[in-house]
C-alpha cells in the first residue's frame, strides 16, 4: 500500500531552481520549467512591486535577505506544500535587490491533476514565505524619501514572534 | 561572537561586527545591543535571532564562536 502511494505521488516534486534571484523573476521561463504533463492544474502567484504605499508613489523596492537562511527555508516550505498537497511539481523564487515598481518580487508555481491542491498549496507557500522568511523590503518614493517596510505584525496580535496570522488559515 | 543585523537594525549598528562581552545567552545579548542603542529597543523586542543559520530562542546558551544573526520582523513579498 505504501509503495502504491509513493508510485502515485513521488516525493521530488520540487524544481531544481535558486531560492534566490538578484535578476529579473522570469516568469514565462520558470512556467515552463514548472510544465508536468501529471498537472491538470498550474497555479502561478506573481508579487508585484506595486507603484504606492502609506499614501506615497513608489519608484522601486530594494529586497535584502538573510541568503543562506532564506534560500534553505524557501526550499523547504516548497518541499513541505509540495509533499502535503501531493504537487507533482513546484517552486518559488524571490528576488533580491532593487525591483522596479510593476516588477515581480516573487513567484510561486504549483501544479497538481486538480486545481484545488495547486490553488490551497500556492497560498500555503507565499503566505509563509512572507511571515517567516528572513527577506526585508525597503520602499524608495518618488520624494527621495526611504522605509523599511510593510513588516510582519503578527506579533502585535499572538504575542510570539514566531506565530503568525496566516491567510491561508482564514 | 560575531553578530549580524539586518534590514532597520542596519539604522543603529554595523552590518556586522564581533563582540568580545562575556554574554551567557540570548536575552544577555539581547539586553546588551539595547544598551548600546536604546532607540533600537523597539525594533529588537520585535527580531528572532538565529545561530549558525538557526532560530533559537532566548535561552539559547552562546558560544564563543558563534555567529548570531538578528532577524527583525519579516517584510518580504
Amino acid at each position: 500500500m505504501k509503495m502504491m502511494k509513493s508510485a502515485l505521488f513521488p516525493q521530488v516534486a520540487e524544481v531544481n531552481i535558486s531560492p534566490l534571484s538578484d535578476i529579473d523573476l522570469d516568469l514565462v521561463q520558470l512556467l515552463s520549467l514548472a510544465h508536468d504533463p501529471k498537472a491538470g492544474a498550474v497555479v502561478l502567484f506573481s508579487g508585484e512591486v506595486r507603484d504606492n504605499s502609506i499614501g506615497k508613489t513608489v519608484n522601486y523596492l530594494d529586497y535584502e535577505a538573510h541568503e543562506s537562511m532564506a534560500s534553505k527555508m524557501i526550499a523547504s516550505i516548497v518541499e513541505e506544500a509540495a509533499k502535503r498537497w501531493h504537487l507533482t511539481k513546484a517552486l518559488a523564487q524571490h528576488r533580491t535587490g532593487k525591483v522596479m515598481s510593476g516588477e515581480s518580487a516573487v513567484v510561486v508555481i504549483t501544479c497538481s491533476p486538480h486545481r484545488k491542491e495547486a490553488y490551497a498549496a500556492n497560498r500555503y507557500i507565499i503566505d509563509r514565505i512572507k511571515h517567516e522568511v528572513p527577506i526585508w523590503k525597503c520602499e524608495y518614493f518618488s520624494d527621495g524619501t526611504k522605509e523599511w517596510g510593510g513588516n510582519c505584525s503578527c506579533q502585535k496580535i499572538t504575542g510570539d514572534a514566531n506565530k503568525h496570522v496566516y491567510e491561508f488559515e482564514g | 561572537m560575531k553578530i549580524k543585523v539586518f534590514a532597520a537594525l542596519k539604522d543603529y549598528f554595523d552590518k556586522d561586527f564581533l563582540l568580545e562581552e562575556n554574554l551567557k545567552t540570548i536575552t544577555d545579548l539581547k539586553a546588551h545591543l539595547a544598551q548600546q542603542q536604546p532607540k533600537a529597543l523597539a525594533l529588537l523586542n520585535l527580531c528572532r535571532f538565529a545561530v549558525d543559520d538557526e532560530f533559537v530562542d532566548l535561552s539559547h546558551l552562546i558560544h564563543e564562536n558563534d555567529e548570531i544573526s538578528v532577524i527583525p520582523p519579516s517584510s518580504g513579498g
